[in-house]
């Protein structure tokens, strides 16, 4: 049987690590595996997501279904096979 | 719309209002009013992510897409500050900033985005009617 592919959503400037669509297919059984598996693709993908000690980045916040990714182990999320995931860049700015 | 996002900033007073605007086809539908979570909201804005996370769910079962992020800046000019430029991340969404400066309010719409993948992000101003 073939394992059930997860969607990646990835709004706003992400696209372009992923070659410009905004939804992505991947697998995994954790939040790391599935970004894995999206670079193994697209190179550049993780960095753009994940900081060099290994954290989300401030500026993305990941939501696996409904869930937080941060709360929830952060890249040890576990991703359920049919899951939507969805890396929603920040929204933010202001005058200062 | 442009009376809806006046409203909304004008009753966030002193502190930046923000929120986004839906559309389709790329033609705005409304305003979807979104709390402003910074730790000093007086100069700085970042939506709610979970309150992000149900508009882009609301625009998903509407079939609409994001069109524009909206916020003010109460005691300053409409354009995007440094800080706005560094936290733009939506290339495709148009910016629209409101100052309340002035008694007279001014709205002006922007694109920020990267002139080439990998390059600066620049300003460019976009006409409004209305």
């Amino acid at each position: 049987m073939k394992a059930m592919a997860i969607t990646v959503r990835l709004p706003g400037a992400l696209r372009d690590t992923v070659g410009g669509e905004n939804k992505v297919t991947a697998r995994g059984a954790t939040l790391d595996e599935v970004f894995a598996d999206i670079e193994r693709r697209h190179p550049g993908f993780r960095e753009r997501v994940v900081d060099d000690r290994g954290q989300l980045r401030t500026f993305v916040n990941v939501y696996i279904g409904d869930t937080d990714a941060r709360s929830s182990g952060g890249l040890a999320a576990p991703v359920p096979s049919d899951a939507e995931v969805m890396v929603i860049p920040a929204m933010a700015g202001g005058r200062r | 719309m442009r009376d809806e996002i006046l409203a909304h900033a004008r009753e966030q007073g002193s502190l930046e209002c923000c929120g986004l605007i839906a559309g389709k086809g790329g033609m705005p539908t409304r305003t979807i009013r979104c709390a402003n979570v910074a730790s000093t909201p007086a100069v700085r804005y970042r939506i709610d992510p979970r309150e992000q996370l149900a508009a882009f769910r609301s625009m998903d079962a509407a079939s609409e897409e994001l069109v524009g992020i909206y916020h003010s800046h109460p005691a300053s000019v409409p354009y995007p500050s440094p800080t706005d430029r560094a936290e733009a991340f939506y290339p495709d969404a148009t910016y629209v900033l409101v100052s309340l400066r002035t008694g007279e309010p001014e709205v002006r719409a922007y694109r920020i985005a990267p002139d080439a993948p990998g390059s600066e992000k620049s300003v460019r101003e976009i006409p409004i009617e209305g």
